[in-house]
């Protein structure tokens, strides 16, 4: 064989490869829109707000994705519909503005492509990023100590301060850090029906 | 070819070959160190730190693992391998020098960046994107450097390793560059992004680190044996599968979501095609070894590659067997991935480049390996540990796959489940580490000249099966 001859083969390859998935993956999944929510005369899925937006890229960089994964299957062949762990299968629209696109490949914890829909409370969703025992005794999952400061309770509590408290003489208050996960967190709604995939 | 004129490039290649030493004790010890915080979850109570989270420390490791062991280590063997390629020695050493210095610092940077400001949440490139044009830069160097007469002298040896090294220097800049501009150049809509993510994974493990990998197996293993390979025509077959399958291996791991389902079948058609494949240099390697196994049991760096490339084979299997349609569903999401990723890095390419720093190592920097129990255990500690780690991962990948799949199963049950089999996973790990603390002593005492060397080829002390013949085929 030919140098030349090979050095075709191999960016033909390469290019084949990358026009088939990229591109015809662009062409079939890329150029959908939003779909109108007719019960509720909003567009669905629903653009996060800024502050969600930041969560993402919180949820990212404390590396949530080893042990949780942000997509349900559907009926066949998997129980992730009947673990409740959403109300319908996901699919590619319900990733159109979710930025950056994380998807997960582990499932050492539970699903959270619907944890907004399953645990919409601030107040629990912050005791759990401060420490997942508080709420389940076994959990596995670590805390994030870091996304709260300390400070004296004193005699008038932070309107934001946990109900827990360390020691109870502190109070904790949520960083701007866990404020943007815990509203990207509560984004991850999809209860809404999609033409391809209705509510089950 | 004259060995006066070779250490051009040497000393860029020992930069690689001691940055990888360095970065796969530092990798595993973070894996380590994250299974631990599973197991004894009040660890990281002790130690409340972002960087020390089990987020921050597993993404980490695979970086340090993939771009820095695996990366730095093989591209530093093929520095030493490529002027014996063309019979042209490098002419600008000081360059390559700096391209290896520059990777070993993008390393540095994409390690302390994951670890402090976090991963970046895109699957197979956790660093910024300023040490991603770092690694696309210094590669640029460093590829240049090894394809310099790589066309004039095409003919003048075997053909496989050659095809193998053009796929994996014209894959990575290609997959790393265009990921990046996709991913963090334009706002490209999520689920397109999801599958540019997978598509660079695929580029990352299947078309640069599995072709350089089998560049040595295909160089080094005719060179040690004295044979050549034994169907050119089945080789072939073998590169221009991997060449059109291998970027399709990664849709595999998704199962529904946001990528086309025409995607994922394809996805499952390319891994169990690349099984077959697999197996069919399984085929050559065999005919290569058969009846010399009393070299492959003595001689050191023969038996690393030889396990590296039945590894290989073992590696595409098990990765067919995971994309089966019935397996697939059941598997996708569990430990069992991380079991392929063990024998994958480990046994295959972490064999392989053992083996060749063992065959390669002395040629280019004039010293001889000892006639020590180091390289036994190196070999043991390394191999079995892997083989004790992928094989436990399997089985608990097994039990958590079904436990997933029953509802009846809660999810804090389900963590329980793994407990026993994470616990031997961590053994087997710091024995893998126990075997490359091993290796790299005995490295460095071969560098430092500290012991004289009892044999130019590394063997295993083994009074039964002296064969003199059997050694010393480099140096002819």
């Amino acid at each position: 064989m030919k140098p030349t001859r090979a050095l075709f083969i191999v960016l033909g390859a390469l290019i084949l490869t990358w026009f088939g998935q990229a591109a015809v993956g662009y062409w079939q999944v890329g150029r959908l829109d939003p779909v109108l929510n007719e019960e509720t005369n909003l567009t669905v899925p629903p653009v996060p707000s800024g502050l969600a937006q930041t969560g993402a890229r919180v949820f990212a960089a404390e590396g949530c994705l080893e042990c949780h994964s942000l997509s349900v299957r559907g009926p066949s062949g998997s129980a992730d519909l009947t673990r409740g762990w959403g109300q319908r299968r996901t699919v590619a629209r319900d990733y159109l503005f979710r930025e950056p696109a994380m998807v997960g490949f582990s499932r050492v914890g539970p699903d959270l492509a619907n944890i907004g829909a399953r645990m919409p409370e601030t107040e629990k969703l912050m005791q759990h990023l401060l420490d997942p025992r508080l709420l389940k005794k076994h959990s596995t999952c670590p805390p994030h100590p870091w996304l709260f400061t300390k400070k004296p309770a004193g005699p008038k509590t932070e309107p934001d301060a946990l109900k827990v408290s360390p020691d109870g003489w502190h109070q904790l208050i949520p960083t701007y850090q866990a404020k943007a996960l815990v509203a990207y967190l509560q984004s991850l709604n999809a209860n809404y029906a999609l033409p391809e995939a209705p509510l089950k | 070819m004259n060995r006066d004129k070779l250490p051009q490039g040497s000393t860029a290649a020992l930069v690689l070959i001691l940055g990888s030493l360095v970065w796969s004790l530092l990798g595993t010890g973070l894996q380590l160190l994250a299974n631990t915080q599973l197991l004894v979850p009040l660890l990281d109570r002790l130690i409340a730190a972002p960087w020390f989270g089990y987020g921050r420390l597993v993404p980490a490791s695979q970086f340090l693992l993939s771009y820095g062991w695996l990366g730095s280590g093989l591209l530093g063997v093929l520095l030493i391998l490529a002027p014996r390629f063309s019979g042209i020695a490098f002419r600008y050493g000081r360059l390559l020098f700096g391209g290896a210095l520059l990777w070993q610092l993008a390393i540095l940077g994409g390690l302390t960046q994951i670890l402090l400001e976090g991963p970046s949440g895109l699957i197979g490139l956790p660093q910024s994107r300023f040490v991603s044009i770092l690694l696309i830069f210094s590669f640029l160097v460093l590829g240049t450097g090894l394809t310099r007469g790589l066309g004039r002298s095409w003919k003048s040896g075997p053909l496989l390793p050659r095809l193998y090294l053009l796929l994996g220097l014209l894959a990575f800049p290609l997959g790393l560059g265009t990921a990046e501009a996709l991913l963090r150049g334009t706002s490209a809509p999520g689920s397109v992004q999801i599958i540019t993510q997978v598509l660079w994974h695929s580029f990352h493990q299947h078309l640069w680190l599995a072709p350089l990998g089998l560049v040595l197996i295909f160089q080094l293993l005719p060179t040690l044996t004295g044979r050549a390979v034994s169907s050119l025509n089945l080789g072939l077959l073998a590169w221009v599968a991997t060449c059109l399958l291998g970027g399709w291996l990664g849709t595999v791991r998704v199962s529904d979501g946001p990528i086309p389902s025409w995607m994922q079948s394809a996805g499952v058609l390319a891994a169990i095609l690349m099984g077959v494949v697999a197996l069919g240099n399984g085929l050559l390697v065999q005919n290569l070894t058969e009846g010399r196994w009393e070299e492959v049991r003595r001689n050191v760096a023969l038996r690393f590659i030889a396990v590296g490339a039945w590894s290989y084979a073992s590696a595409y299997v098990i990765l067919a067997f995971l994309g089966l349609p019935w397996i697939r569903p059941v598997m996708v999401f569990t430990v069992a991935w991380p079991a392929f990723f063990e024998v994958f890095h480990y046994l295959f390419l972490g064999s392989v480049l053992a083996g060749a720093i063992y065959a390669l190592l002395p040629v280019s920097r004039e010293i001889g390996w000892p006639d020590s129990s180091a390289l036994t255990w190196h070999f043991w500690c390394t191999t079995l540990g892997s083989v004790t780690t992928a094989s436990c991962l399997l089985l608990a990948g097994s039990f958590q796959g079904l436990a997933l799949n029953d509802p009846g199963v809660p999810m804090s049950t389900l963590a329980s489940y793994l407990r026993p089999f994470l616990f031997v996973v961590i053994f087997s790990q710091a024995a893998w580490l126990v075997g490359q603390i091993a290796f790299s002593a005995v490295l460095f005492a071969s560098l430092l000249k500290l012991f004289p060397a009892a044999a130019p080829m590394a063997v295993f002390r083994n009074p039964t099966v002296i064969r003199p013949a059997s050694v010393g085929h480099m140096h002819g």
